[in-house]
């Protein structure tokens, strides 16, 4: 096989996983959005991504109403929710909140299994924020905000 | 005083079936929960001259033999809630710490009460802040390194206190500035040159300032202790005091006084800078540690290290300085050169001299995020030993084949559960 039969094969190959990748991120981008959720008895009608991060990476306890939060997360969608929100992989998202929990400043959001445990909790508790696949959302809970 | 820290165990867990009745009504969310974390690493050095410790409290180093005991460790921590302002917290971590294996190893047992959503109260045991990393130099999954920098961290006698903290949160031009103090007493279990542990036992009270905003993060630490004990010196005292001594090398009496750790201090202010975007980290920390004994004389240190991301991959470089500030301890010559009271000479000096850290080192490695929650880094570092450094960072051969120069290899895998 001469060198540039080599370098011919090598392009090729590099076509087909770059296409390969394309077409797994793009099936990831096809995904809907993710809507965080809140209770509708709490006053809280919407919420800026400012705050959800906050939030959602323990540097306050409170909604913007004064109420403590109850943050809850969806094991699934959670690396893609806290990429949205800090543009941050889940690993690192993972040893920063070893760090917080470790330290015994604050304990990491509970994480719940799919969309419907999640739409319980925050149907269930006046406080509770949690975020869940847009498509799932129904009339029990608020939109607070679309993390798209 | 001592008594003290045994009853906070104690009292913390008999508090907790008292406020179980107002733990949470919704019976989805557990009040209870259990996580851990653990590093099984191996280190080893390029010199069987040249023995490495992690830090003062250990009581195994590792050589040219290699040693999993240096930077492995598996911690459990339970948490349990009462509603929302009332937590208790109990982290255990089996590690090598010198003393007793269960009371030394626990680091945290606090009730945390917070008054406000920015107001935090603590009470019970407590790791301590006295610099960046301090209460979670254990949690190695939180740290690129495999060991937080030795420079920096080798030389601090506490892991945790028993008393209190007090952390008020605010919200500063998009920022959060929060403002931390402490105090309370310490008991710390530490190996020494002469036989036996020392019991330290210290008041211990500090505050920390830390700034918070997008990618950066300031701190300002400082920190005042008093030792209220004395090392296991009897070995040296009781020659010092026979009849021998006494007639033929009166003048050693003199160092009785410098060799006693009680009503001696320590100050350690420090001020740190690090900076995360996600791809580009880097840290700095700054510090200075006064104190007037000689069994732990005053130094600075400093370290910065620089990584980048890419991917689940994070490449890193480390460089690390600590300088003792410390004159030569004399020890008299005795009347008479007998060998036995010169044999002694030598060996008192070289034990109250060499208390010291004094180091350089830059360090490369790598740190891969393999899968959930757990990582793969190797470490090597290379470091530079100047003279009067103390056996509790480094075990050396006292001959003049002894390098001065050592590599440090390491390797290991870190999770959190």
């Amino acid at each position: 096989m001469s060198c540039l039969q080599v370098l011919i094969l090598y392009f090729n190959v590099m076509k087909i996983f770059t296409a390969l990748l394309l077409f797994f991120f793009a099936a990831g981008a096809s995904h809907a959005d993710i809507v965080v959720i809140g209770n509708l008895k709490n006053s809280l009608q919407s919420l800026n991504t400012v705050q959800v991060e906050d939030i959602f990476m323990g540097r306050t306890r409170s909604l913007p109403n004064g109420r403590f939060a109850l943050p809850v997360c969806q094991s699934t969608l959670r690396p893609a929710f806290y990429e949205k929100l800090t543009t941050k992989p889940i690993e690192q998202i993972n040893a920063y909140w070893a760090m917080l929990a470790f330290r015994g400043q604050i304990s990491p959001p509970m994480e719940f299994p799919d969309d419907n445990s999640v739409l319980s909790i925050v149907n269930d508790n006046r406080d509770a924020i949690g975020y869940i696949d847009s498509r799932n959302v129904n009339n029990s809970v608020r939109v607070l905000l679309r993390l798209n | 005083m001592i008594k003290v820290k045994h009853h906070v165990v104690p009292f913390l867990l008999s508090l907790m079936p008292f406020v179980t009745e107002i733990a949470m009504a919704d019976s989805k969310l557990s009040s209870w929960s259990l996580k851990g974390f653990g590093t099984l690493a191996a280190t080893g050095t390029d010199s069987d001259k040249i023995g490495f410790y992690r830090d003062k409290s250990q009581t195994q180093d590792a050589d040219s033999g290699w040693g999993i005991t240096n930077d492995s460790q598996l911690g459990v921590q339970v948490d349990w809630k009462a509603n929302d302002s009332l937590q208790a917290t109990v982290q255990w971590i089996a590690r090598d710490h010198a003393g007793n294996f269960f009371e030394q190893n626990l680091d945290w047992a606090f009730l945390r009460w917070s008054i406000q959503d920015d107001l935090d109260i603590r009470f019970g045991r407590l790791g301590v802040g006295v610099f960046s990393l301090s209460d979670y130099r254990n949690i190695s999954y939180a740290y690129p390194w495999i060991r937080p920098p030795h420079e920096f961290y080798s030389t601090i006698p506490y892991y945790h206190i028993d008393g209190a903290d007090i952390t008020k949160k605010f919200s500063v031009d998009d920022g959060y500035l929060s403002i931390k103090i402490y105090g309370g007493y310490s008991y710390n279990q530490l190996p020494t040159q002469t036989s036996g542990v020392h019991n330290q036992q210290s008041p211990a009270t500090g505050a920390n300032i830390s700034y918070e905003k997008g990618a950066w993060q300031a701190r300002l630490g400082y920190t005042y202790a008093t030792i209220t004990s004395n090392p296991p010196i009897q070995d040296i005292l009781t020659p010092i005091n026979s009849p021998l001594f006494t007639q033929y090398w009166p003048d050693i009496k003199q160092l009785i006084p410098a060799m006693t750790m009680r009503g001696k201090e320590y100050h350690f202010g420090s001020i740190g800078l690090a900076y995360d975007d996600g791809i580009w980290l880097s840290q700095m920390e700054a510090a200075y540690i006064g104190s007037n004994t000689l069994w732990s004389p005053p130094r600075s240190s400093a370290y910065l290290s620089i990584g980048r991301r890419i991917s689940t991959i994070t490449l890193y470089s480390l460089l690390g300085i600590a300088k003792t500030f410390q004159n030569d301890i004399y020890v008299p010559n005795p009347l008479v050169p007998n060998p036995i009271l010169l044999a002694n000479q030598q060996q008192l000096s070289r034990i109250l001299n060499n208390n010291g850290i004094n180091e350089q080192s830059v360090s490369l490695g790598a740190r891969w995020d393999f899968y959930d929650n757990m990582s793969l880094k190797a470490q090597w570092s290379h470091y530079w030993l100047g003279a009067h450094n103390g056996s509790q960072q480094w075990q050396q051969s006292v001959d003049n084949t002894t390098p001065n120069t050592v590599n440090v290899m390491s390797t290991g895998i870190d999770f959190v559960f």
